[in-house]
């Protein structure tokens, strides 16, 4: 049997509970919701509060069942105005007095680094022609960096590839193509892949140079393979990455590795080849966007492969570079701030 | 390379436009982006040159590429002399000890040379070059050098003891004051010249202050010789010093031509008065044959993809300077000229073809091709773990592999780090040991850029040593979060970066790559804040940390913190087999959900409540997850409030009540008997 004060107080509740729904619907605003939810959650003044005190007032025996029924009260209240809450700020679609016009939520998403989307979109290209992929490591030995591909020790020919040594044996590659002898190594032809990855120079960075830069190289040994494909295919990438009318210029260069050796240009996307103060091509109309050849006849020989047999082509460059022409962005040193500002742009490419 | 127009047609005649030539040039390889028009009408190209092309380091050189390639020959030279009729071999005795580094040396003495400036056509010269004019005589030796890419070394005769004239090694302990006015400490292994007593000039390098020319030199010893390349290159890197003599030596000089730069620089100095003594002492000790190569028609059309005519292929090479004689059927005997140093082998002929050929004239055929092996799957998973790091809101970064010794020493990876010896900067002498530092220079880029939410990840290599011998690059990955996690709203405001997001995050991600559920332990580690920290494992091995990062090492990298971090040892992970993906039937039957809510000692962690659940294995239980939590005052001294929900299934039939309450007594009892977990009033079964 409950005792009177109990059954009293389950009244009171009651009252307040009944009032709940009627001073919730009340509520325009989050004003309105903060001054309900002071009314009867104060720490001071609050209903709920005072009534907390009340309790002390109970016998012993009355306690546990008036502690219930007021911490049901209070759930309750929190759970209404915690809809209400949430009510106030995600109206229901159409729902009276909301303004449709006040803008949608604004999602966010990650995005790709563009060296690796710009990466990415040089490897598609050579994957649908059907090259593989590969890499390797970025410490090399001087051997894989240098020797095996035909540069002699003390030769002026390093003096172009401005290298970081660990100690005379080890240094951070200085470009991909030790990967092309490790392959070579490995495999015997046909071989066809592209090798993106990190290069290493000694270079204080400005805005055209940068100590570690990406390079995508290409290799293909096979037989007969000619002079003629090199030009073929490479011209069918240029195209693809910068558009089908793009004119290109094959034109002769050295590079120890490679025997013939050509520079790639590409016609000026900038002035279009019309502007003899051009700040992009010196006025010559022409950009170097590549460097490339036929795999050098001692190269093949230091992997065990016949150059009589086999005969290859090679080439590598640099994705800053492509990148910085391709948008018109001006220094090399943005790609590696990682200003969000910066990089997040590039996924709507 | 400085080539003047007006030089050069001493050398060949050039009949087109300026612009016609440069282009020309282009297609041959010699490329000149700058050029400058000198006051008196000569024009002065800047060429690019190549390593392996010493030939065209003068403008003999040069005139003979344009000769070759339009056709017009080389002129006749002529080195007139007025001569002395005393032997070269009286005046001065010279001799070459050290023949493995100087294969040749020639000479001429000159006497009576009238020092004074040079005549207007050899100072044009040599200020087309770039360089001020001195007088006469080294006006003339530079003239020489720049003409033909031969150095010319002159000595003052009166100044060299005997005279005598010996190349040697220098002896251990010997000097010589430089005509830059330094002092360059010799070695056993630097070849100098040097007269009775002391060298007087560093061979092929640099030359001695006191035997060079002065206004009062009257007699002089011109030195035209070949070095050695890769003790020229040595000897300059040791000391030092570049000029324009070791450029060329350490590139190889014409062996065949030093008699000619001699007597081209003796005829020179019979112009201001000189005479020359008779006969040029020339110590060739081992001449050089010229090399003969093989060069076959089918050859060239198989590498170039396209058939060269055979009379196109002589005439070049000719214009070139090379012998050719046909030999069997379809092929060259090909004797290379000593200048050419770079042609050692058929592919080197059949580019000298290709260059005059034209690149252009070549087709561009798109080979049709074979299928090959597919792409490694390390890049497939690397691809799919980026794309749902993007999914979850984080940005990719690519970040130098180069750290800061001593910002890396505060992050204490505790790994011996892999040091630069000739870094480009002391602030990147250090190859990266973690990917954080990294991340937290972005971090305090994008807060001083005004970029709060930065929420970023990178995938690369870590470098260091794992033993004295042994370096290792590992294939990491990392991620950072701080700040709001999303772009503020009218509606709700988006909540902040936290530990268990962060967390969150890299599991979903690591999941889609079918791994196997990640483990943590607690973990101190000097880059994250105490207490904060946990070591991930998977299948017991160590495999990243995560945790708050320092909020003194965000100071430290002049970043707001609070941010949370956590690098993973992605290469150890991919080498782990992922699950593999198999098909599973939507379940047919109804599932049974139930809640329980209950206090538990707050130093019992979650991952403990939840292997007991997985160790017990309970029957139907399909899956369950912690649902809400509260740790604050209104419970139990010591206790957290912990709700759980779980889902129960039988896959054959629809799950009866009482099967689903049997399920949940084995929960409770299982929990109440490893944690004493109490029931809360309402808390379910
Ligand atoms: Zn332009």
């Amino acid at each position: 049997m409950p005792s009177p004060d109990l059954e009293k107080f389950r009244i009171a509740i009651d009252a307040h509970r009944a009032k709940l729904a009627d001073a919730c619907a009340a509520v325009r605003d989050a004003a309105g919701l903060e001054e309900l939810r002071n009314r009867y959650l104060s720490r001071k003044r609050g209903f709920v509060t005072l009534l907390f005190e009340d309790l002390k007032k109970f016998e012993a025996a009355d306690k546990p069942a008036a502690g219930q029924l007021l911490n049901l009260l209070k759930t309750e209240i929190q759970e209404k105005l915690a809809a209400l809450e949430e009510s106030l700020r995600t109206p229901a679609a159409g729902g009276p007095g909301v303004d449709l016009t006040l803008p949608g939520e604004r999602l966010t998403w990650g995005a790709a680094h563009p060296l690796r989307i710009f990466q990415r979109e040089i490897e598609s290209i050579f994957q649908e022609m059907g090259f593989g992929i590969e890499d390797g490591p970025e410490i090399e030995t001087d051997y894989y960096n240098f020797e095996a591909l035909n540069f002699p020790p003390n030769h002026p020919a390093r003096d172009d590839w401005d290298t970081l040594y660990i100690n005379d044996n080890l240094l951070l590659r200085t470009h991909t193509s030790p990967v092309q002898i490790r392959i070579m190594e490995k495999h015997k032809p046909p071989i066809r892949i592209i090798i993106p990855g990190k290069v290493y120079r000694r270079e204080t960075p400005d805005p055209t140079h940068a100590a570690m830069f990406f390079q995508v190289e290409g290799l293909v040994v096979d037989r007969n393979v000619t002079f003629a494909h090199l030009k073929g295919t490479l011209e069918y990438f240029l195209k693809r990455l910068f558009g089908d009318k793009l004119k290109t210029r094959f034109r002769p260069s050295f590079f120890p590795f490679t025997e013939p050796s050509a520079e790639v240009d590409i016609e000026c996307l900038a002035c279009g080849q019309k502007d003899p103060a051009c700040r992009v091509c010196g006025g010559t109309g022409w950009k170097e966007i590549l460097g490339s050849g036929m795999v050098d006849p001692q190269v093949f020989k230091n992997v065990n492969i016949d150059p009589e047999q086999y005969s290859g082509w090679a080439f590598g460059l640099g994705v800053e570079r492509t990148a910085m022409f391709a948008y018109g962005i001006p220094d090399i040193r943005y790609f590696y701030e990682n200003d969000l500002r910066f990089t997040r742009q590039f996924h709507l490419k | 390379m400085k080539i003047s127009l007006n030089w050069l047609r001493e050398y060949v005649d050039i009949e087109m436009p300026r612009n016609e030539l440069l282009d020309r040039l282009t297609m041959i390889g010699l490329i000149c982006e700058k050029w400058t028009e000198t006051p008196d009408g000569d024009t002065v190209f800047d060429i690019e040159t190549y390593a392996n092309r010493p030939d065209t380091l003068g403008h003999l050189g040069i005139a003979r590429e344009i000769s070759a390639m339009t056709g017009f020959p080389l002129k006749e030279r002529i080195h007139p002399v007025v001569e002395l009729p005393i032997p070269t071999s009286e005046i001065v005795e010279v001799q070459v000890l050290d023949e493995d580094l100087c294969p040749r040396y020639t000479g001429f003495v000159v006497k009576g040379v009238k020092i004074g400036p040079s005549p207007e056509n050899l100072r044009k010269k040599i200020e087309a070059m770039g360089l001020k004019p001195i007088n006469n005589v080294v006006d003339a030796s530079n003239a020489v050098l720049f003409a033909t890419g031969q150095p010319i070394h002159m000595f003052d005769l009166e100044k060299v003891a005997g005279p005598r004239v010996v190349v040697r090694r220098a002896k251990k302990g010997e000097a010589l004051r430089t005509l830059d006015g330094k002092n360059a400490a010799l070695g056993p292994d630097m070849l100098v010249i040097a007269d009775e007593k002391r060298p007087v000039a560093v061979a092929g390098v640099i030359g001695g202050e006191e035997s060079g020319i002065t206004e009062a030199t009257r007699d002089v010893f011109i030195e035209s010789a070949v070095f050695d390349p890769a003790s020229i290159r040595r000897t300059r890197k040791a000391l030092e010093i570049q000029t324009d003599a070791c450029y060329r030596f350490e590139r190889g000089a014409d062996i065949g031509f030093a008699p000619e730069a001699a007597a081209m620089a003796a005829s020179l100095l019979c112009s201001f008065g000189g005479r020359v003594s008779k006969g040029l002492v020339d110590i060739y000790p081992k001449p050089r044959k010229a090399k003969e190569l093989v060069l076959r028609s089918l050859r060239t059309a198989d590498l170039l993809g396209v058939a060269v005519p055979d009379a196109f292929i002589e005439k070049t090479l000719v214009a070139l300077g090379f012998s050719v004689k046909p030999s069997a059927q379809g092929s060259w005997r090909v004797l290379v000229p000593s200048f050419r140093v770079d042609i050692e082998r058929e592919a080197d002929l059949i580019e000298e073809i290709a260059r005059f050929f034209g690149y252009d004239r070549i087709p561009a055929v798109v080979a049709s091709l074979g299928i090959l092996d597919p792409v490694a799957s390390d890049r497939l998973q690397i691809g799919r773990l980026s794309q749902q790091f993007f999914h979850f809101g984080f940005d990719e970064v690519v970040n130098a592999s180069f750290a800061d010794p001593d910002k890396e020493t505060v992050l204490g990876t505790g790994r011996r780090p892999v040091t630069l010896r000739n870094p480009f900067s002391v602030h990147a002498a250090i190859l990266r040991t973690t990917l954080l530092g990294g991340l937290l220079v972005n971090l305090r880029h994008n807060q001083n850029h005004g970029t709060e939410a930065v929420h970023i990840f990178e995938i690369g290599e870590v470098f260091s040593w794992a033993d004295e011998s042994r370096h290792v690059e590992e294939l990491t990955l990392g991620l950072l979060s701080a700040g709001p996690l999303g772009l503020p709203q009218w509606s709700r405001p988006p909540a902040a970066a936290n530990f268990h997001h962060l967390k969150g995050s890299l599991e979903s991600a690591l999941g889609a790559l079918r791994y196997a559920m990640l483990v943590y332990e607690p973990a101190e580690h000097p880059s994250f804040e105490e207490g904060s920290a946990l070591a991930v494992l998977y299948k017991g091995e160590r495999i990243g940390i995560m945790g708050r990062v320092r909020d003194a090492i965000c100071e430290t990298y002049g970043a707001a913190g609070p941010a949370f971090a956590v690098e993973i040892a992605l290469g150890v992970l991919l080498e782990k087999k992922a699950g593999t993906f198999a098909y599973e039937p939507s379940p047919k039957v109804p599932a049974v959900v139930r809640d329980l809510s209950f206090f538990v000692a707050r130093d019992v962690s979650y991952q403990d409540i939840k292997s007991a659940v997985e160790r017990a294995a309970v029957k139907f239980l399909e899956s369950f997850d912690v649902i809400d939590r509260y740790a604050g005052p209104n419970n139990p001294p010591g206790q957290t409030s912990l709700s759980m929900r779980f889902v129960y299934r039988n896959p054959q039939a629809t799950l009866l009540a009482e099967e689903a309450d049997k399920s949940e007594q084995k929960i409770l009892k299982t929990l109440k008997a490893a944690f004493k977990i109490e029931l809360r009033k309402g808390g379910g079964a």
